[in-house]
């Protein structure tokens, strides 16, 4: 039954991801001084639509990701981030209008980096060896000892390569989280999403791993797309924080905060005090 | 927590050993002061000793052989069908509407009450005894399978798509290791059924086996060959559980409700 609904689902990749010429080429990512030539994928929705069970959720969402930018998706529960995200990974097939990933300077039919998503929890096989979790981002590429070869040094890009022979069940929530990292890296993708990846973890792991994240967005270049409640996560990550409602984006903000930010930043504040006092006005019934 | 003195140890494995030795002990006592006839209940010794007699005529190891070959044939055949059912009924909708009520339907009858019927139609021959066990070891491990493969945390799967699992690498990787703790709960089960079946199926209609031997027996009033073939049932029952065990631990040493201690 599982592999019966997987069959129905996998077609709905493919289909809206087709390459239009009329698409304007991705403005080079801004203000990273630091980060790596960039390898993401450029995302593009026109009058995105999704219904589920003639309820909307999206409702004629236009969008550019520029590659290699790192945006964050605010809004409250329910308003279509998730959604969002999850017709951008093609993991829900739209009801309306459609999703175009462009490759970098894909020419002569190169294949395209992967997408990869971090899910709210790890995710992780619990039979199988942290090592093991991680080759799963690898599948059907190369041996089985250069899987593991790229699996162990992804293992210490999150700090986790005294790790690789324990079971997941022995790790703290924290270090499972950075093993779903590891995994999602592990096969260079060029489109990132996090999808509130980091809400189950206590405030201090979050903070580490945000700094990683943002250590590692910088050093590979990829698209990031976090979905977040977390005004300040996504203030801290940022640089362009989309507010969602109503599956519509209602504000498109830069944020022109240099990097490394610290976390406390007057400028920074004053940024998620206004999306905040957007957030919270916005809804009528309080 | 304390690390275990050697001492420790040995009471941690003596204990459940101590209540069996104490009742052997009891009875022994209570036989040889003539507390209990010997005609109902032999003593320990005299069932002892019958099983050397057994043993050094080799009565008991073919019989041994026989019920034993019975016993797993019987396993492996229908084992093999409920695992494979299970599977197919677990993965494609269209198995399981076409035959999953069928087979409900058949689980409600005993299947020991179609000795009868069995014994029509095959005899007392090897068959009879095949397709008790085949028939009584499919349940268990056609329900616990498509339980297992039901129950496979739906996020993991999705995670193995996203991730570009073929179907191949999502059935080795996720569904099956996922399904195996519900898998192996079947397996104990059906082992369990299994001697229980051929047990019973020997003793009503057999040339052979342990079944055959206790029945013997009785004809002849030889109580401590009953007893004894009883105390083997009990022994391989041990045994097969203890089989699983290690198997278990084996495969499921990723849980850590099955780690070892």
């Amino acid at each position: 039954m599982l592999l019966d609904a997987l069959r129905r689902e996998a077609p709905a990749e493919p289909g809206p991801e087709t390459r239009l010429a009329d698409i304007p080429p991705a403005p080079a990512p801004a203000r990273q001084p630091a980060q790596a030539a960039s390898r993401g994928i450029a995302v593009t929705a026109r009058d995105l639509r999704k219904s589920f069970d003639g309820h909307a959720v999206i409702e004629g969402l236009d969008l550019f990701l520029p590659a290699g930018g790192f945006t964050a998706v605010v809004g409250r529960s329910g308003c279509g981030k998730s959604t969002l995200l999850r017709l951008i990974l093609g993991l829900e097939a739209p009801t309306g209008g459609r999703i175009l990933l462009e490759g970098p300077e894909s020419g002569p039919r190169r294949s395209d980096p992967p997408k990869r998503i971090m899910f709210q929890e790890p995710r992780l096989l619990p039979w199988a060896r942290v090592v093991d979790n991680v080759t799963v981002g690898l599948s059907g590429h190369g041996s089985r000892a250069e899987r593991r070869e790229r699996a162990l040094a992804a293992l210490a890009e999150v700090g986790l390569s005294d790790k690789a022979g324990q079971w997941p069940a022995t790790l703290s929530g924290g270090q499972r989280q950075r093993v779903a990292l590891a995994r999602a890296l592990v096969g260079r993708p060029g489109l990132l999403a996090l999808d509130e990846p980091l809400g189950a973890l206590d405030a201090l792991t979050r903070i580490g791993m945000q700094d990683l994240i943002e250590r590692i967005w910088l050093a590979q270049g990829f698209t990031a797309l976090l979905v977040t409640h977390d005004v300040s996560e996504a203030v801290a990550l940022a640089d362009r924080i989309l507010v969602v409602e109503a599956g519509r984006i209602a504000l498109d903000l830069r944020v022109d905060v240099p990097r490394p930010r610290r976390r406390g930043d007057p400028d920074l504040a004053r940024l998620e005090g206004r999306i905040l006092d957007h957030l919270l006005g916005a809804e009528p019934n309080l | 927590m304390m690390r275990p003195t050697p001492l420790g140890r040995l009471r941690d494995t003596a204990l459940p050993w101590l209540l069996p030795v104490v009742i052997l002990l009891g009875w022994q006592a209570a036989v040889s002061a003539g507390l209990v006839s010997n005609r109902f209940m032999p003593a320990p010794l005299d069932v002892v000793r019958a099983g050397w007699e057994a043993g050094r005529t080799g009565e008991l190891w073919t019989n041994l052989w026989v019920s034993t070959l019975r016993a797993l044939s019987g396993f492996a055949v229908g084992g093999g069908i409920g695992f494979a059912l299970g599977l197919a009924n677990g993965l494609s909708r269209l198995s399981e509407r076409l035959t999953d009520t069928s087979v409900q339907m058949v689980r409600n009858v005993p299947h020991l009450s179609l000795i009868p019927l069995v014994i029509l139609w095959f005899g007392i021959g090897e068959e009879a005894k095949l397709f008790l066990v085949a028939l009584g070891v499919f349940f268990p491990i056609y329900a616990n399978t498509l339980h297992g493969i039901r129950s496979v945390d739906p996020a993991l799967v999705e995670m193995g798509r996203v991730y570009g699992m073929s179907r191949t690498e999502l059935f080795t990787r996720v569904v099956l290791p996922g399904a195996l703790p519900s898998i192996f709960v079947g397996l104990r089960y059906a082992l369990g059924i299994m001697w229980l079946t051929l047990i019973v199926a020997e003793t009503i209609s057999a040339s052979s086996g342990l079944g055959y031997m206790a029945m013997q027996a009785r004809e002849f009033m030889l109580v401590d060959v009953v007893v004894l073939a009883i105390l083997i049932y009990a022994a391989l029952g041990k045994l097969a559980d203890a089989l699983t065990r290690q198997l278990e631990r084996a495969c499921l040493a990723w849980n850590p409700a099955y780690r070892s201690a």
